[in-house]
């Protein structure tokens, strides 16, 4: 066992854990944020399962817990400020940017790192952006119009 | 699925430190991970089961891009997303952006490195048939310091299999700098986009003052044996100008000369036919980069 300390959506956790224990679980199961979902849980393919690492997106389901030790690693459950949904989280109950939702945390996580390093796509670098991110019901259509207008909501250019 | 037990987990702060964590282990007990992209889908389908994980994530110097004027180095570590955001890399050294920017996906290049990608020498991946066509030098440490240099083609044996002994690290690659005006290009077809290569295709190459072109290296990515050079296609790019004849014809003979092994997904002509059409691409890219076009 080994202990680690993460910073995990702003509040610092500490605690003992196998060196085998990947991060995904490590949330889910020891921190109870269920919010990041295991999809392929093999292959890290589907991107469900996709957080914040120091700010990047990346597979929570290819990392070790104790890689994350002294990182600082934010959740879909980290998105919001208390009851008040970020600009995306938003645009996705808009636009009806999800359909039964599995795949739609790792979706925010992505995009939201997406849009801080281009702030204004267009649909195919959204369409190139999303490669990483499985959505079984097919729904990308209006994934694809949830981050334009979430887009245009973040640099004042719509409602 | 999750990887079988590992008793140890470190994260040394020097090359030093990893490398004697390491040599405490039998060989084949430790295992040296990078960014993780493969290597913990290969943990978790339990095709290895280290018993101790040496993370080299804290190794400053393992990181970064330093172009000067004789040579580019970039450090192991080096992650594809920051060779797809260096704007440095141009003409010559294009090959590497084209490349790191299409990795997996946004999220695996967030955390990928390309020294863990040329360590792992995945049957079908980008990274190895670019570091040869660019010629790169593989630089080596082991235990107690000693240091090496292999050139990419003697460090890349085969799918899975370089010439990085046990207890020794990839500090990083160097890129000789091109005497007069260079250009590379890198594209790849995979079964979806930005999929692994079922081929992929890097042309580097240099023209001398009349325009010609003066050295030419190709790396083919996807074959069976892994990352190979096109020595036919390089041969008859040699002293051309660059010109969709004489293009034509060189990846003509590198779909013929290549060992190319069909599957279900894209048969042997298939593979052939991308091997030409990729090749035409890339190549008429690079001598464009050379002649100095940013596209």
């Amino acid at each position: 066992m080994q202990t680690v300390t993460i910073k995990v959506n702003g509040e610092t956790f500490t605690e003992s854990v196998p060196p085998r224990l990947l991060l995904v679980d490590f949330l889910r199961e020891r921190l109870a944020l269920t919010g990041t979902h295991v999809g392929c849980t093999h292959e890290g393919v589907c991107g469900a399962c996709t957080v914040h690492l120091d700010g990047d997106a990346v597979k929570s389901c290819l990392m070790l817990a104790v890689q994350a030790d002294g990182h600082d690693i934010t959740t879909v459950e980290g998105l919001a400020k208390g009851e008040e949904l970020s600009a995306l989280q938003r645009a996705f109950r808009e636009e009806h940017g999800l359909q039964c939702g599995f795949c739609t945390p790792g979706i925010l996580m992505n995009m939201t790192d997406f849009l801080k390093h281009n702030p204004n796509p267009t649909d195919d670098e959204i369409r190139q952006g999303l490669i990483g991110n499985l959505c079984r019901c097919t729904g990308y259509v209006n994934i694809i119009r949830a981050v334009q207008q979430a887009s245009q909501v973040m640099q004042g250019e719509a409602p | 699925m999750f990887p079988a037990n590992i008793e140890h987990y470190s994260r040394p702060a020097t090359i030093d430190e990893a490398l004697a964590t390491s040599a405490r282990f039998e060989d084949g007990e430790a295992m040296f991970i990078a960014g993780g992209q493969s290597l913990m889908q290969a943990m978790k389908s339990r095709m290895t089961r280290p018993r101790c994980l040496i993370d080299l994530q804290a190794i400053a110097e393992l990181r970064g891009i330093c172009p000067d004027a004789n040579a580019l180095s970039i450090g192991a570590m080096t992650r594809y997303a920051t060779i797809a955001a260096d704007e440095r890399l141009t003409g010559y050294f294009a090959a590497l952006r084209d490349a790191a920017s299409h990795v997996g996906d946004r999220q695996v290049r967030n955390r990928g490195t390309i020294g863990g990608s040329c360590c792992w020498n995945y049957v079908a991946s980008c990274m190895p048939a670019v570091v040869l066509a660019l010629g790169a030098e593989m630089q080596l440490r082991a235990v107690g310091g000693a240091s090496r240099s292999v050139a990419a083609e003697d460090f890349l044996i085969a799918p899975l299999e370089t010439a990085r002994a046990e207890h020794e690290i990839l500090l990083g690659l160097r890129f000789q700098a091109p005497a007069g005006r260079g250009g590379s290009a890198y594209q790849k077809w995979g079964l979806v986009k930005d999929a692994l290569p079922v081929v992929g295709v890097c042309v580097a190459v240099t023209l001398d003052a009349a325009g010609r072109c003066a050295s030419a290296r190709v790396g083919l990515a996807g074959l069976s044996a892994g990352a190979h050079r096109a020595t036919a296609a390089e041969q008859a790019l040699l002293g051309s100008t660059g010109d969709a004849a004489a293009i034509a014809k060189a990846f003509d003979a590198a779909a013929t000369a290549a060992d190319v092994q069909g599957d279900k997904w894209a048969d042997m002509a298939y593979r052939q036919n991308l091997i030409r059409t990729l090749g035409q691409a890339v190549a008429t890219s690079a001598f464009a980069r050379a002649a100095g076009s940013k596209e």
